[in-house]
């Protein structure tokens, strides 16, 4: 009796923090709310009043107003938004997931076995300062400038904070577990995959997330640089033909698929990684 | 103590070694023909690189490319820190400035850096101001977030202990909030600069008449593989110098993170 009454008591006690915690979120975020709002506002009068030229930004009205008719139109630049977004992404995951399936194995297994370290750190050493922006003119004269050349520098984009991560996570293993592995007679093989790999996971998905960012950021590089067809190409038409309402479509549409990724990844890290976090 | 020199200095000696077999197997199989135009040997890139020191590129000299760049590099790092820094420490510490700047903030910062080149072009001409304009804007967005999660994190006992003992607001902003960000704030430093290093390069490449970005971009178009990669061995190794620079900066400044690094 006294319990069932107790319980009662903590439903309703967590149903009116529920229902605090609401109106809270609404007044506390009313200004924010707000703040947006006067954003684009002031956006939208300064470009109607024209205090800056129409050549130079244009009000949201009309980038709403663009993005819905490049959404279905082809014209001025060859390609409606949805294909230049796929086209990019599917760029982007083929680089990014050829730099996993590579970078993450060589940094697990560069960061157990020391001779191979000793190995492939130095090579790895020497190309890792080189910003993977300064491959493109390379890339473009080995590969041309299909999707080959794009994918090989989204390639190295992706893959160096890959193997960083993945080395730097199983070097923190905690050596108590390894030294327990070991005493109850394991291989050191066995120990790498159950003990060594899982305790690399968070540090390995931070990596993966950090190499989404940079793979994205370096497609809209090489794609500004040479390509027909894309987000980076479209914002590099809106620039030709002095289109801006183009270029901050296309600058919108980047970042929120830029985001979009990073938080599925997130997702993913909590679905796999998230007992095992640092 | 002599015993442990004679042992770095071997492992030193066997960490190049990798790097000393990759150019001598390369410099084999060049010299027995199975490289091409595309692939230089590593003699043809030394000799592309002594030219290119002596002979003027694009009108100017090569130091002058690297004094182009890093000149825009700093200039723009210069004032993401002195604009950034501060906005992120204000909106960490001020919950209602927060509330204000973060939603305008988080619109705009999933766009990579490289992309508002296209709108700086428009905006700025093809003179210095785009490029500065990009590599600000990429090492800004990384000293506001750094800042604000350092202003953030600071623990809220440290602030409550001294109000209690009486301190004044700005007494706890500059005495105790302050300096427990600074490790934060120093972790952005670093990735800013690497971070405006590529931006300008970027921003080089798509317009510009100078600059170590230029000189890759025009061993390109005129199919010069050699002059590709001297220009990117130039490029890696300003960028270790820079970010050298910035530990041993880090070191002097924040001396509590010695241990830490």
């Amino acid at each position: 009796m006294n319990g069932s009454a107790n319980k009662l008591e903590r439903k309703k006690e967590a149903l009116s923090v529920k229902k605090n915690g609401f109106k809270e979120f609404i007044s506390s975020n009313s200004i924010s709310f707000f703040s947006l709002i006067a954003f684009f506002l002031i956006w939208e009068a300064v470009c109607k009043f024209g205090i800056v030229s129409p050549y130079a930004l244009v009000p949201p009205s009309e980038i709403v107003g663009s993005f819905i008719y490049k959404l279905s139109n082809v014209s001025p630049d060859g390609a409606t938004l949805i294909q230049h977004t796929i086209t990019s992404l599917i760029l982007a995951l083929t680089g990014f997931s050829c730099a996993v399936i590579v970078g993450v194995p060589l940094g697990l297994l560069m960061g157990w076995y020391k001779p191979f370290d000793n190995m492939v750190r130095p090579l790895f050493d020497l190309i890792r300062p080189i910003p993977p922006i300064a491959w493109i003119p390379l890339s473009i004269l080995w590969l041309g400038i299909g999707i080959q050349s794009k994918a090989f520098i989204i390639f190295l984009a992706a893959f160096v904070p890959c193997v960083i991560n993945s080395y730097t996570g199983i070097k923190l293993t905690d050596p108590v577990l390894v030294r327990v592995t070991k005493i109850y007679g394991a291989s050191n093989w066995k120990t790498f995959l159950l003990i060594g790999v899982p305790s690399a996971m968070p540090m390995t998905f931070t990596g993966l997330k950090l190499s989404i960012n940079s793979s994205w950021t370096t497609l809209v590089a090489a794609e500004l640089l040479a390509s027909s067809v894309g987000l980076g190409y479209l914002i590099q038409m809106g620039r030709r033909l002095v289109r801006p309402d183009l270029i901050i479509v296309g600058m919108l549409t980047i970042g929120l698929i830029g985001a979009l990724m990073s938080a599925i990844l997130t997702k993913i890290e909590s679905k796999i990684a998230f007992s095992r976090r640092l | 103590m002599k015993k442990i020199k004679v042992s770095t200095i071997l492992n030193k000696l066997l960490s190049i070694m990798p790097i000393v077999l990759l150019i001598v197997i390369w410099q084999i199989l060049a010299t027995m023909g199975f490289t091409s135009k595309l692939l230089p040997s590593p003699y043809e890139i030394y000799k592309e690189a002594a030219r290119m020191f002596t002979v003027k590129l694009a009108g100017i000299s090569i130091w002058m490319h690297m004094f182009y760049s890093l000149k825009r590099v700093l200039i723009a790092y210069g004032l993401a820190l002195i604009t950034g820094v501060p906005l992120g420490l204000y909106m960490g510490w001020n919950r209602t400035f927060d509330k204000i700047v973060k939603p305008i903030f988080e619109l705009l910062r999933p766009i990579p850096p490289i992309a508002w080149i296209p709108l700086a072009i428009l905006w700025l001409g093809v003179g210095e101001g785009p490029k500065v304009f990009i590599c600000f804007v990429g090492s800004f967005v990384i000293f506001v977030l750094n800042s604000y999660t350092g202003m953030r994190y600071t623990d809220k006992l440290l602030i409550d202990a001294t109000r209690t003992y009486g301190a004044t607001t700005k007494q706890q902003f500059f005495n105790v909030a302050l300096p427990a960000s600074l490790p934060s704030i120093f972790a952005g430093v670093q990735n800013a600069l690497s971070m405006s290093w590529m931006c300008v390069l970027a921003a080089e490449m798509v317009g510009a008449r100078e600059g170590v970005g230029y000189i890759i971009l025009n061993g390109m178009d005129l199919n010069r593989p050699t002059m590709i990669i001297v220009g990117m061995i130039i490029i890696g190794v300003i960028g270790t110098i820079l970010a050298i620079t910035m530990r041993w900066l880090e070191r002097g400044l924040c001396p509590w993170r010695r241990d830490l690094v």
